[in-house]
């Protein structure tokens, strides 16, 4: 087997062994070895028999050990413990690196073993775990220490109020759908009794006893399943607005009242089994829109991760103690470790230390700050530890201030679909308008038939096949894109694609990747260029960074064995290859505590302990298909545009190299909004593609918003489309968006011309029972089987299959200085 | 007919009872997640005769 057999990463030329359940198998590092041991010690080596994917990297088993007191303090506990009335604790982790089923088990094994744990709920999906506990025996410490003696990162959440409502709003919309499902199909059956005796004869007490069965198969649907839109209906009139629950509720109350009166007064028609169906779509539409609100919000917990949960808070004495971060208040001094993230706002009391702000503002470099100089929460402190003083915690700091742009932006969204409920709406209600004109025509003619008439109306144009049009379309398009790696998280943005005119990029990490470039390499040892780029990228090997992607892609295929790898954030790695150190990162890292030697100061270096190996310089190389995807999107008359964190000659390089010709360079969050902003005030339709969390208010306030698969996970969070493969694919989603519309299009006209066609043959009373319901039946069925068309024809798939662009692609900033 | 006076009443009994059981089932949790049970099937019924075979001492 090639690679670690616990984490699937490059093994060293002498790998560590493992030995699980008797056999031996190599791993990458000890980390894994000590993980997969203790998994074959706790029984549940049958983990690797299941899994179906690599496991994630080891966490940092020492951290974990160092926070564990922190767990304990009753301010943090409060926070992330809830007290169960049975006198049990009840916790919610998120579980990093959950891959697949075997995930799944294995953690619920782990933390079934653990004494004291009364009952374990892993939900794969949204990536958590629920633990009900007892504090007496085991704390939450000993849980997320359990965990990550397997191998998993776990954060505990504050979202235990979140859950209830939810888990509320979930069981409240499954127990409507499976009432509806089951009432209609009752409904049906009796009411294929009638429409048998219509061919065939029935007597008239048969007839009526069948009919009061479908009332009483109907009532609940209408009482019960049908009781939101009524509810919807009350408070959207309460408020003066006309919206789709208006007809919807008016049309279900009118045909069940309708039919109603015909059982008991014995008149000729009924409709329950329509208005059931009717009912039964309703909720299904509903209930697949719901779900997909709830799957966005899982992601948008993943804001908890940004900012740390505990700080190293210096006492009054001088001593160190570990506190949560919800606990700090504006005077207190924190020490913040090398590699650590800011717990809150605050200014720096060190003399001067280097801070990593890429997450917040884009600037791909770290900053020098000075004594005095504010610091941002969950940006990442590079060199040495420092002091700073809480100004502002919580929601003051300047990271909450970003979220609460993000979700400001996101509630003033433009949102195309209501057009499309409203069009149904003004549709139902012209329906209404037709069945009082027919009653009041009736009503002169022959008042005997008038109801009659008037229900028939409301039935034969029972918006079926409208409510259904929408669901149908958009479920299976979402099905075809899933399976291109696009993952759309609003639904909504499909039809907002599709019309789009504008496409703004964002630079870094979406059109570029980071790269080694070979021949700028210096070599100032004795190994030659390969030689150097092996040990680099075997130092690399396994980091979470960007660049050790980099450093593979150069590196030769062959890596020599490292040994005590360590690595801090923000600075580089460390390791032992062939009984040398060597460190790899930022010179000042790389080269000891001593003044760098000029002129590496923005290079990757790597130093053994007699000075510098080599140093590498980085540059930006466009994304494989990033041209193919422009070029396309051009094509379609889409004008692109490039909204930059950077520096104003990076982003000009990469835009030339795509033949973008506007772009914007050195933008804040609060100027790419402003840009975002003006060319909608322009009339054009945005689509926003993104990575990073300053890209986030743009992103939300965009009309589509698109984040890349690397995206920061609050960028994932407030995007409308995730992409998983290559940017093309975006392309595709337009394309097969257009497909939808113009299918959904196709669907409405065929509903409307069946009830334009119906609807005057009812008002005048030919239409029989049978026809009725055979037309309603087949009119919803052909809505389908059309909707089912999407991502099969040709059409869509034009996503042009070019060449890839050539990795001499390199973008090099005109001559750094 | 005759029939009819059996089978009406047997029908809704059916439905009377599938939809007690699913609101039973609904309000205690097995359809709060769709996705992982789905997947853990499978893993659960290799287990039992894997364990045997793998380390018995270690589980305990």
């Amino acid at each position: 087997m090639s690679g670690c057999w616990h984490c699937g990463d490059a093994l060293p030329a002498d790998p560590p062994q493992a030995r699980v359940a008797g056999v031996s198998h190599a791993v990458c590092c000890h980390g894994c070895r000590a993980v997969a041991e203790w998994i074959g010690e706790l029984g549940l080596a049958d983990y690797y028999r299941l899994r179906s994917g690599p496991a994630g990297r080891t966490p940092d088993l020492a951290e974990s050990a160092k926070s564990a007191a922190a767990f304990l303090r009753p301010e943090l506990a409060r926070h992330l413990v809830r007290p169960r009335a049975d006198g049990n604790s009840e916790a919610i982790v998120l579980v990093e690196g959950m891959r697949c089923a075997a995930c799944t088990w294995l953690i619920e094994r782990t933390l079934g073993q653990l004494p004291g744990v009364a009952e374990v709920g892993v939900n794969a999906g949204a990536q958590r775990a629920r633990v009900v506990y007892d504090g007496n025996a085991v704390s939450l410490a000993g849980i997320v220490n359990a965990l990550a003696r397997v191998g998993y990162r776990t954060l505990p959440l504050d979202g235990a109020a979140l859950e209830d409502t939810r888990k509320r709003e979930t069981r409240d919309a499954q127990k409507r759908l499976a009432v509806a499902g089951f009432g209609a199909m009752q409904a049906m059956m009796y009411a294929s009794a009638l429409w048998f005796g219509a061919f065939d004869g029935i007597d008239v007490a048969t007839r009526d006893l069948f009919r009061w069965l479908t009332l009483l198969a109907a009532t609940p649907v209408v009482l019960y399943s049908a009781w939101p839109f009524f509810v919807g209906a009350k408070r959207l009139l309460a408020a003066r607005q006309l919206g789709m629950d208006v007809p919807v509720a008016l049309a279900v109350a009118l045909i069940y009242a309708g039919s109603v009166v015909e059982v008991v007064t014995g008149g000729p028609d009924v409709w329950f089994e329509s208005v059931s169906m009717f009912v039964f779509f309703l909720c299904v539409g509903r209930y697949l829109e719901m779900r997909a609100r709830h799957r966005a919000g899982d992601l948008s917990d993943a804001l908890a991760r940004l900012t740390p949960l505990f700080a190293d808070r210096i006492e009054a004495d001088g001593s160190l103690l570990r506190v949560g971060a919800v606990e700090l208040v504006p005077g207190d001094r924190v020490l913040v470790a090398d590699g650590g993230s800011i717990p809150a706002d605050g200014v720096l009391e060190s003399a001067e230390c280097r801070v990593d702000e890429a997450l917040l503002c884009g600037e791909s470099a770290p900053i020098t700050r000075r004594r005095g100089e504010s610091l941002c929460a969950g940006s990442t402190l590079v060199g040495t530890p420092a002091t700073l003083r809480v100004t502002r915690v919580g929601s003051d700091t300047v990271v909450a201030g970003i979220v609460a742009l993000t979700e400001r932006a996101a509630s003033t969204r433009p949102r195309l679909a209501r057009e499309g409920e409203r069009a149904a709406a003004s549709f139902v209600a012209r329906v209404l308008v037709l069945s009082v004109c027919t009653a009041i025509g009736w009503a002169l003619v022959d008042p005997a038939r008038a109801f009659a008439a008037t229900v028939a109306v409301l039935v034969i144009a029972c918006p079926c096949a409208f409510a259904l049009a929408a669901p149908a379309a958009i479920t299976r398009a979402l099905a075809a894109l899933t399976g291109r790696g696009v993952l759309v998280v609003r639904p909504d943005a499909l039809e907002d694609l599709a019309f789009a005119t504008h496409v703004l990029f964002d630079k870094t990490g979406t059109l570029t990747e980071p790269w080694i470039a070979r021949d700028r390499t210096q070599i100032r040892g004795d190994l030659d260029r390969d030689a150097a780029l092996a040990l680099a990228a075997a130092l690399a090997q396994g980091s979470r960074h960007s660049l050790a992607h980099a450093f593979a892609a150069a590196a030769p295929a062959t890596l020599p064995a490292v040994t005590s790898r360590e690595s801090v954030a923000g600075f580089g790695v460390s390791g032992l290859i062939e009984g040398r150190r060597y460190r790899l990162g930022r010179a000042d890292y790389a080269l000891g505590r001593d003044a760098p030697p000029s002129g590496l100061d923005d290079a990757v270096v790597l130093a053994g302990d007699d000075g510098v190996i080599a140093a590498f310089h980085v540059e930006e190389r466009l994304q494989r298909r990033a041209r193919v995807a422009v070029d396309a999107l051009a094509h379609d008359g889409l004008s692109c545009e490039i909204a930059s964190g950077d520096a104003r000659a990076k982003v000009a390089t990469v835009a030339a190299a795509l033949g973008i010709e506007t772009f914007v360079a050195r933008q804040t969050p609060a100027d790419k909004l402003a840009r975002l902003a003006s060319l909608r005030a322009g009339g054009a339709r945005v689509v926003v593609v993104g990575d990073g969390v300053n890209d986030a208010p743009m992103l939300a306030g965009a009309d589509v918003a698109v984040a890349v698969s690397s995206a920061a996970d609050v960028a994932q969070a407030t995007s409308d489309i995730v992409i998983t493969g290559q940017l093309d694919a975006l392309h595709y989603a337009r394309a097969l968006a257009r497909q939808m519309l113009s299918i959904l299009r196709q669907n409405r006209r065929w509903a409307l011309g069946y009830n334009l066609a119906a609807i005057p043959l009812a008002a005048l009373g030919f239409v029989p029972p049978w026809l009725a319901v055979i037309g309603m039946s087949a009119s919803s069925l052909a809505v389908v089987l059309n909707a089912l068309r999407i991502g099969r024809a040709k059409g869509a798939d034009a996503a042009p299959e070019r060449a890839t662009v050539a990795p001499e692609a390199i973008l090099r900033p005109r001559a750094s200085a | 007919m005759n029939s009819l006076v059996f089978l009406i009443p047997l029908s809704i009994l059916i439905i009377v009872g599938a939809g007690i059981a699913l609101f039973w089932a609904i309000n205690h949790g097995q359809f709060d997640d769709m996705e992982t049970p789905g997947l853990l099937p499978m893993v659960d019924a290799e287990q039992a005769p894997a364990d045997v075979k793998g380390d018995p001492k270690a589980s305990s």
